[in-house]
């Protein structure tokens, strides 16, 4: 199998397995019991708490609280801001954040909130004119994501941080789970308050997340209960995920693969695009501005589903964004808000790449998907535009 | 997803292009999922669809539907085609919509054509006074549905119906 499916999720790596493995044997414990096997779990959490830190550049350890999942970490921030800042109605976000901070603003659009919703152009980049723009006295949150999920695209964070901090009293928060451990991160030279991040995107298992906070922000807690993560985060901690966390943002740091990773998506993304005449980019084509791991690449008038699933009858695995992908049947919000025509839109393909692909995976790809979109393609009632767009 | 002849028949789909003129051509598309599928077909003398085309962009369950569709109504005629219904819901439904409405374009463009030296009672499939006599007679048919089985007449929009029953009436004559 040749997995190129890792924005979706990733294969958990052999050493944090190792370092996860002693958690779910000897070391059963409760980090918060007071004897030494509680201390020896405890141990292990702080000592992942640190991995963690370093690894998105927080100023302290204790600025990192563990939670379930990318989606639990931007709920909390999101809710937790609105809660401290209650006469404050205004959020600021955009078109193309993940569900996870997309749906939330919707419901709190009919909990009385107002949502400034910013666009992006059709490089998928944000204009910050209109995030000046928008910001006002009453703004309590702004959210905004530093990679794009689908498109890899990067928002400038730094500068985004330095004009809410400079223009207004906002919080800002970050879903910055598509990006850590693809790209250096150093929060404490931002203006960052609040950081999602999820484990299973770098090679850490499913279900645990972390929500970095800045020191001297207090958010209530949104898991009520004992006074696990110094108060914040009720709930017995998941040891073994925590230091598979831990394990997994050492790694990264240690050995980042940025580079060959790199390498291999350019090298993918550069022959799809020249040699299959109905294939075109979506995201900025300068790849400073873009993940190093992800291409999200448009076949004019096929089907992306299609293109999945004979992908996966040659055992490779991708994404897309065409419609059929989920029971929704609605096309990606984030193509829709970078003006991708219908057409284009409905053939998109997401290649993402891992520390684990080989230079042979991607020469598999290359020459399996040729075919298969030509194949595709003479399917296609749309042979007019496809004549044109092969000359 | 798919399994068995399915599967099958979206990894190798059956009749696929465009039929041989002269054919009629039908789409359907979803505004929801920008599925777009375009059947086109043949039909004989004797009103059988004798070539059935398609083209599509679309999920996998489109594809495999259209093909599958292709294979069921070869060789029937086009009332036949038009009534075989289908079971399918959201896009394996499309393909049907779009054969649907190649036979309707049949249709019409065969009842432009339509002489005028007979009387015209089924006007979805343009079957004559004469024809419906004919079946009664030889046929010994007594009910509408019998007729629409015998020669398609009243098997589209049904607002012939009351004129074929009138038919039947006239024709059933006392022993």
């Amino acid at each position: 199998m040749i997995y190129l499916d890792n924005n979706a999720t990733t294969r958990v790596a052999p050493e944090v397995l190792a370092a996860m493995q002693p958690y779910l044997s000897d070391f059963f414990g409760n980090p918060s019991s007071a004897h030494a096997l509680g201390r020896e779990m405890k141990r292990a959490v702080e000592n992942s708490r640190e991995h963690v830190a370093n690894l998105i550049g927080a100023a302290k350890p204790d600025e990192i609280v563990f939670t379930s999942c990318g989606s639990e970490s931007d709920n909390w921030a999101i809710r937790g801001v609105l809660a401290t800042q209650p006469n404050k109605k205004h959020i600021i976000t955009t078109l193309v954040e993940h569900e996870a901070v997309q749906n939330l603003c919707r419901l709190l659009e009919g909990e009385g909130y107002e949502v400034t919703w910013l666009g992006v152009d059709q490089n998928g980049e944000l204009d910050l004119d209109a995030l000046r723009a928008a910001l006002r006295r009453d703004t309590a949150l702004v959210s905004i994501m530093l990679a794009n999920n689908e498109t890899g695209v990067l928002f400038p964070i730094q500068e985004v941080g330095r004009i809410v901090r400079e223009e207004s009293e906002a919080v800002f928060h970050v879903d910055g789970v598509q990006a850590v451990a693809k790209i250096p991160i150093d929060l404490k030279n931002t203006a960052v308050d609040l950081f999602a991040l999820s484990g299973h995107k770098l090679h850490a298992p499913q279900g645990i997340g972390a929500l970095y906070v800045r020191q001297g922000l207090s958010l209530p807690s949104f898991i009520v209960g004992g006074g696990q993560e110094q108060g914040r985060r009720a709930g017995t901690s998941a040891v073994p995920n925590i230091v598979g966390l831990g394990a997994a943002c050492r790694l990264a740091l240690e050995d980042n693969n940025h580079e060959r990773i790199e390498r291999l998506r350019n090298r993918l993304e550069d022959r799809i695009l020249k040699t299959i005449p109905n294939a075109r980019l979506n995201g900025i084509a300068d790849r400073a501005k873009r993940l190093p791991n992800t291409s999200n690449i448009s076949f004019e008038y096929v089907d992306g589903q299609s293109i999945l699933m004979h992908l996966d009858e040659a055992g490779i695995c991708v994404s897309t964004g065409s419609a059929c992908h989920s029971s929704t049947h609605e096309s990606s919000p984030t193509l829709r808000a970078m003006n991708v025509p219908y057409t284009a839109a409905q053939g998109s393909i997401r290649f993402s790449l891992s520390r684990y692909n080989t230079d042979e995976d991607v020469e598999t790809t290359l020459k399996v998907l040729p075919g298969i979109i030509a194949k595709l393609a003479a399917m296609s009632p749309y042979q007019d535009e496809l004549t044109a767009v092969r000359r | 997803m798919l399994d068995g002849l399915a599967a099958d028949h979206f990894f190798n789909p059956r009749n696929v292009g465009d039929a041989d003129e002269p054919r009629f051509t039908g789409r359907a598309a979803s505004l929801l999922c920008g599925a777009h599928v375009r059947f086109s077909i043949q039909v004989d003398e004797a009103q059988r669809v004798s070539q059935v085309k398609f083209r599509a962009v679309g999920c996998n369950v489109l594809i495999a539907a259209a093909s599958m569709l292709t294979e069921q109504v070869t060789g029937l005629t086009t009332a036949e085609a038009a009534t075989i219904g289908t079971q399918a819901i959201n896009c394996g439904a499309l393909p049907y919509d779009a054969l649907l409405d190649a036979i309707r374009e049949y249709s019409n463009t065969a009842r432009a054509d339509w002489p005028g030296d007979e009387a015209l009672i089924c006007t979805c499939f343009f079957v004559s006074e004469r024809t419906i006599e004919r079946e009664i007679e030889t046929r010994g048919l007594t009910t509408v549905a019998e007729v629409t089985r015998a020669c398609n007449a009243g098997a589209g929009c049904g607002s012939c119906h009351q004129l074929i029953q009138e038919i039947l009436a006239t024709n059933d004559l006392p022993r």
